[in-house]
């Protein structure tokens, strides 16, 4: 607390890791898409390009939840 | 394809890889302190190289992106040739062209059906150009070469000159000596300052103390404004489709004014949701743009820290890694864009009325 320069530096970058706290439920829900698209693809071999489409649409959804963290992570970091 | 000289390969290129880490190895931990490997400097916007059109200020990651983009013509050009030659089978570089091609329409097939010969050029270009970006990034020399520029915050090198081509001097920035920059150093953002491998092409004009390395080409989507510009085309795009396929009845979607008119409270509800698409569309622009830059600029970020503390194998594991995510990235771009199309391509209302 005598620096407050330093301190800053700190809370920013504590503030950085807290943001990224929001790719846990990216990671999850990228993980419960590939698991559920492994299954239907393992159950139904044929309908492959479609599902993995699909899935990787929804992953893509999902992992946007991550970068959006992410990016308010580096703007902390690097902008603020 | 080369099953004969498979057979009686000598065994030189492993010994190559094997020297090559162990130069690696020496250049990382035990060899003079100008072979360290340094981490790129991290910044967001993209910095100027100093050639200029006009006023315009060119940035790096722009001359990276006109690269890309003349590689492109360059390969279309070549590929349009080779059709008009009047091969059948294309070999070579066109091989992987075709297959890149021919799997983006099936996909856009798939998606509009009827309509994919018109969308088909605006999203693989996206595609393309996407991809072409993402992977002459990972090219040596993006990133680190560049010019030598005097530090305002946090920690640069000492300049160490190498050679000489000519009148132009070659530097390198001697991890080895660290200077703090002369005005006031925020110690927590050390790291955002730190140099690349740098070889100032500058002639003898004053050499900074405490130096970074401004690079001359840096990755495109790693500038918020390459994702964003294409994020607009993309969502622009998808109105000026809808207005194709649909006329102006499309924009019932954001205004359903016959709804408000006619249905009652229900027909109140229904314009209200047709707000929200508005604010939709522009979530897409916001969420296209952050999806490729995050990735990207987090793996150029992953790579140079990684790259800074374990400098021998690891760095090559990841870049495999990062080749991978070029085209996922790519392709996710190219598939949302189509989705979102395609989507507005059918009319919103008829679909509700099947319901």
């Amino acid at each position: 607390m005598n620096d407050p320069v330093a301190f800053v530096a700190g809370m920013k970058l504590l503030g950085a890791g807290l943001a990224m706290l929001g790719a846990i439920g990216a990671g999850v829900g990228v993980g419960i898409a590939a698991s559920g698209g492994v299954q239907a693809m393992g159950r139904n071999p044929d309908a492959t390009p479609t599902i993995q489409t699909n899935m990787i649409l929804g992953m893509a959804f999902a992992e946007a939840v991550a970068i959006y963290a992410l990016a308010v992570a580096l703007i902390i970091i690097f902008a603020a | 394809m080369i099953e004969e000289k498979t057979k009686k390969r000598v065994p030189v290129k492993r010994w190559i890889v094997i020297a090559l880490v162990i130069a690696g190895i020496y250049a990382a931990f035990i060899g003079p302190s100008i072979l360290k490997p340094i981490s790129p400097v991290v910044v967001l916007p993209g910095e100027p190289t100093g050639l200029a059109i006009g006023g315009f200020q060119i940035t790096n990651t722009i001359l990276a992106t006109l690269i890309a983009d003349v590689l492109l013509l360059l390969l279309g050009i070549g590929a349009a040739r080779f059709h008009a030659s009047g091969k059948k089978v294309p070999s070579g570089i066109y091989n992987a062209f075709e297959a890149i091609v021919e799997f983006l329409w099936n996909s856009v097939v798939g998606a509009a059906g009827k309509w994919a010969r018109r969308i088909f050029p605006v999203v693989a270009t996206i595609f393309l150009l996407i991809f072409m970006a993402n992977m002459i990034k990972l090219v040596p020399g993006f990133e680190s070469i560049g010019k030598l520029k005097e530090v305002h915050e946090g920690t640069g090198f000492a300049p160490v000159e190498l050679f000489k081509i000519g009148s132009l001097s070659v530097f390198t920035i001697d991890k080895g000596q660290p200077h703090e920059a002369e005005e006031h150093a925020a110690e927590g953002e050390a790291a955002a300052a730190e140099g690349g491998e740098g070889h100032s092409a500058e002639a003898s004009t004053e050499i900074c103390t405490a130096c970074e390395v401004v690079p001359f080409l840096r990755g495109s989507a790693t500038d918020l404004n390459f994702p964003f510009a294409l994020a607009f085309i993309a969502v622009l795009m998808t109105q000026v489709y809808g207005v194709w396929a649909q006329g102006l009845g499309y924009f019932e979607k954001f205004f359903p004014v016959r709804q408000l008119v006619r249905g009652g409270p229900f027909g109140a509800i229904n314009f209200a949701v047709g707000l929200l698409e508005v604010v939709l569309e522009f979530a897409k622009i916001l969420s296209f743009g952050f999806r490729l830059f995050g990735n990207i600029f987090a793996g150029a970020l992953l790579l140079s820290i990684v790259g800074a503390l374990t400098a021998v194998v690891v760095p090559a594991g990841l870049y495999i890694f990062e080749v991978f995510f070029g085209i996922i990235q790519a392709y996710v771009f190219f598939l949302l864009a189509t989705m979102f199309i395609s989507g507005a391509l059918v009319s919103h209302h008829s679909s509700e009325e099947h319901h």
